[in-house]
């Protein structure tokens, strides 16, 4: 017997679901979001469960920390229903990189986001400081303005407002004449933040990663952290306020397949089945494209590619030397950033307090041969890379953890037109949110899925007469990066406009 | 200025405190809605002032770090003590700037106050009672009594020599009503400061996404350079108009508590209570200024190097003016109304 309760199927607990849910509710529509993990909702901010050290309990987690001031929208959201909790501001990010011979570092992010450069300008700071200049050499000097230049290139090219899927392009092309030392800083940087190697890494995510996090505005640098885990301070209360505003929420649904067509869909889940007018399909890339090939058949969509990942997490029972709070492992390192817990978190922080311990967690993003190593193989070899960076806690650990994520973190691609499913689709009254939609919406990860969520409840609100959500509008590029911008374009144009005429 | 300006040449962004916050009450006769300070008479928890003499060594602490000082609340005026505060702490302790931050409504039992003050900042967000009073919960009366006493007031700025300063918290709901309050404030000669509503340390959602709010800076900003005696630096209004980021520096402004506790390093961080900061250094238990923030930065470290981690617009415009010192001297310089601007003009929200 379908249950037919429900104006709305939002299907995915994660950030982009709970986003359209929040929306729809607060207009009075009763959203039913269903949510296919048995225990948690809340997608890659979900909270996970608890272990044990030495006593003292800590919450495990995917491993999302950052709040960034581009994430307007998110923001907006969040203290609107007064669940915006006081993040922990970052103090400063550390680049450790590793050569053949050597582990060195420096301090960088402060130097990025307080740079005395305007942007796009504004990484030459980094030369400044003498601990930056220790760790590149005279290659990196000779090919300095060849990098600077294909950062410039995200000033020149906007890929998701323009639409310019650079299909076949990837960012390993373009770095390898980089010279190793700004080779290894800036994929470092890519690798953080879109999770793969360079090889792997599509241009037009790379550009407009680019441009959203940093070369348009020096404070896009900007950023916070949570000060709990993902579902303790975010989603678990979210998911509440949606419950109060009269949504509905359901843990354990994995949904199968659609099926029907607007008025009438059905949602297959299990033996269970969902009937409603309207679907938001809110599940990361790689379960939309089951659901749909499920639904539909074999098609001939696009959808960018979900990664996995590993977390480490590490226990000592003492604290290192004084250092930024998070950073980066470039070079001949297994894994590729770290934040230490104990200066982010309420539970470590009480915990440090306590008994003087501290705790790290290193992320990995792949390759996928090293995330297929056995635990135990993997554990050693970041632990022994690990007190390269940090000799000071050799014989200090206390416990460790890997925990594996699965491949639902997605690499920022843009796809043709044509086949990458936007928010709107082929099919009445089904919409689809998440970080990996196609849209104008220049953001990433949380913002984007918040961003898309909102639109896809906006197009629904739309089609019963409700008046939808406007969103924040971005900062604008500092005035220097605008100018290049308008410069960059308008040189593209005139090429075009030639091509056109011969 | 210029110690914190070397300090900041030097990357060094733990600065030196220029104004104090000293919260006299937590008590006050109105219930704002917008208000966050002690959730006023919303909470019935809020502790008996403290005596007169209390209150003047908390003062006197304060003052041997500080030339500045913000008397606020709560409403100043509830404190049975507030004349004799004010005017020991101008004639006794000597502050180079004082400025007492109130509601309005009872300024005319306690006129004698305006001999020791530098500055009156009221706060006005409509000049037609009827609807101000139903927009913040307010009684009629109040209202009407509030705006006849800005009135009187205003005309007395000279004879005893303070400035008055309307201080108005822009919700969407004053907004429409925002042009006719500047034109009050030019008739009356009144300096006037605008911020808008926070909700949960964050602009509200309606005025961030209202083109009429980012319209009406942008006017604000036209009429300032027109000599118009707008308070706010441009930087502080361009934040405004954007909510874009800006490089916060809490510990300028320091706030103390009715009960002599240092909110420490921020309002926001300290409230959160979660090792950040706290409010565990208290005036009364100290010797001198300098051992309480060498106490408090003992306990929960330094300040954040920088911290974009909410948008409250009363740190925004002293970090601003401490961190653009020649961008405020190029206002200065060309704007005569700038002149009124500085680092004890803001209002502390």
């Amino acid at each position: 017997m379908p249950d037919s309760a429900h104006d709305v199927i939002v299907i995915g607990g994660g950030i982009a679901g709970l986003s359209a849910a929040l929306h729809l509710a607060e207009r009075g529509l009763k959203p039913l979001v269903l949510e296919a993990d048995a225990r948690f909702i809340g997608g890659r901010l979900a909270g996970g469960d608890e272990i044990e050290v030495g006593g003292w309990k800590f919450r495990l987690e995917h491993g999302v920390h950052g709040i960034w001031s581009q994430y307007r929208n998110f923001q907006a959201m969040l203290a609107r229903h007064q669940l915006r909790p006081v993040f922990v501001p970052s103090q400063e990010e550390l680049w450790i990189y590793r050569d053949e011979n050597s582990v060195r570092s420096a301090p960088v992010g402060t130097a990025i986001r307080h740079s005395i450069f305007p942007a796009p300008l504004h990484y030459l700071h980094l030369f400044l400081r003498p601990s930056f200049l220790f760790t590149i050499d005279v290659r990196d000097w000779l090919k300095l303005f060849h990098t600077w230049s294909v950062l410039v290139m995200s000033l020149g090219v906007d890929p998701y407002a323009e639409d310019q899927p650079m299909e076949g392009h990837m960012l390993g092309e373009y770095i390898g004449k980089w010279s190793p030392a700004l080779r290894a800083f800036f994929t470092g940087l890519a690798r953080n933040g879109l999770s793969t190697h360079a090889d792997q890494i599509p241009l037009a995510g790379f550009l407009a990663f680019l441009r959203f996090y940093t070369t348009l505005r020096r404070d896009a640098w900007a950023f916070s952290y949570l000060p709990d885990d993902g579902g303790t301070s975010l989603v678990e209360p979210l998911a509440k306020r949606v419950r109060d505003l009269g949504g509905d929420i359901r843990i354990g649904k994995r949904v199968d397949r659609l099926a029907g067509e607007a008025p009438q869909w059905t949602v297959e889940c299990g033996s269970e089945f969902f009937t409603t007018q309207q679907i938001i399909l809110a599940v990361d890339s790689a379960a939309a494209e089951v659901i749909l090939g499920n639904s539909f058949g074999p098609n001939n969509l696009y959808f960018p590619r979900s990664l996995s990942n590993a977390i480490v997490r590490l226990w000592f029972d003492r604290s290192p030397h004084p250092g930024p709070e998070s950073g980066m492992f470039t070079g001949n390192f297994v894994m590729h950033n770290f934040f230490w817990l104990e200066r982010i978190y309420v539970p470590y922080r009480q915990w440090h307090k306590a008994t003087g311990g501290s705790a790290i967690e290193v992320h990995i993003y792949g390759p996928d041969e090293t995330l297929a190593q056995p635990d135990a193989l993997l554990l050693a070899q970041v632990i022994s890379e690990f007190y390269r960076a940090y000799p000071e806690l050799r014989g200090h650990l206390l416990y460790q953890h890997l925990q594996h994520n699965a491949a639902v973190h997605t690499l920022p691609s843009l796809g043709p037109s044509d086949r990458h499913p936007g928010i709107e689709t082929a099919w009445a009254g089904l919409y689809c949110a998440g970080d990996w939609v196609r849209d104008p919406l220049p953001a990433f990860f949380l913002e984007r899925a918040c961003g898309t969520g909102i639109k896809a409840a906006n197009l629904v609100l739309e089609s019963r007469g409700l008046a939808g959500w406007p969103l924040l509008k971005y900062l604008p590029p500092e005035p220097f990066a605008g100018w290049i911008e308008k410069r960059m374009r308008r040189g593209r144009e005139r090429i075009r406009e030639k091509r056109r005429r011969i | 200025m210029l110690p914190n300006l070397v300090k900041l040449a030097r990357s060094d962004r733990h600065l030196d405190p220029r104004v104090a916050i000293y919260y006299v009450t937590g008590q006050c006769n109105l219930n704002c809605i917008y208000c966050e300070d002690f959730g006023a008479r919303r909470n019935g928890n809020n502790q008996r002032p403290l005596p007169l003499e209390q209150v003047m060594h908390i003062l006197g602490i304060i003052r041997g770090g500080m030339d500045a000082l913000f008397l606020t609340g709560g409403e100043p005026f509830t404190h049975p003590d507030i004349d004799s505060i004010v005017l020991r702490a101008k004639t006794e302790l000597q502050f180079k700037e004082l400025t007492l931050i109130t509601n309005g409504s009872l300024l005319h039992l306690h006129e004698v106050v305006l001999q020791g003050l530098d500055r009156l900042v009221i706060s006005l967000d409509c000049t037609d009672p009827l609807p101000w009073s139903k927009i913040i919960g307010m009684p009629l009366p109040t209202a009407q009594t509030i705006l006849s006493n800005i009135r009187k007031y205003a005309a007395l700025q000279s004879k005893y020599g303070y400035r008055m300063i309307i201080n108005t918290v822009l919700t969407p709901e004053v907004l429409p009503a925002a042009p006719s309050l500047l034109e009050f404030c030019f008739e009356n000669q009144l300096l006037v400061s605008f911020s808008p509503q926070a909700v949960n340390n964050w602009p509200r959602y309606e005025l961030a996404v209202s083109t009429e709010y980012s319209n009406f800076i942008h006017e604000l900003l036209l009429l300032k350079q027109k000599g118009a005696p707008i308070l706010g630096s441009d930087a502080y209004l361009q934040t405004l108009c954007a909510f874009q980021p800006y490089d916060c520096y809490p510990a300028l402004a320091p706030r103390i508590y009715p009960d002599g506790d240092l909110s420490y390093p921020c309002r926001p961080l300290e409230k959160a209570g979660n090792g950040q900061g706290g409010r565990d250094v208290n005036m009364l238990h100290v010797q001198d200024w300098a051992t309480a923030w060498k106490l408090a930065r003992q306990t929960y470290g330094q300040p954040p190097r920088s911290c974009h981690s909410c948008f409250q617009q009363c740190y925004a415009e002293p970090s601003l003016m401490q961190a653009q010192p020649l961008a405020l001297l190029h206002e200065w310089l060309r704007y005569p109304a700038s002149r009124e601007t500085n680092l004890s003009t803001y209002t502390p929200g």
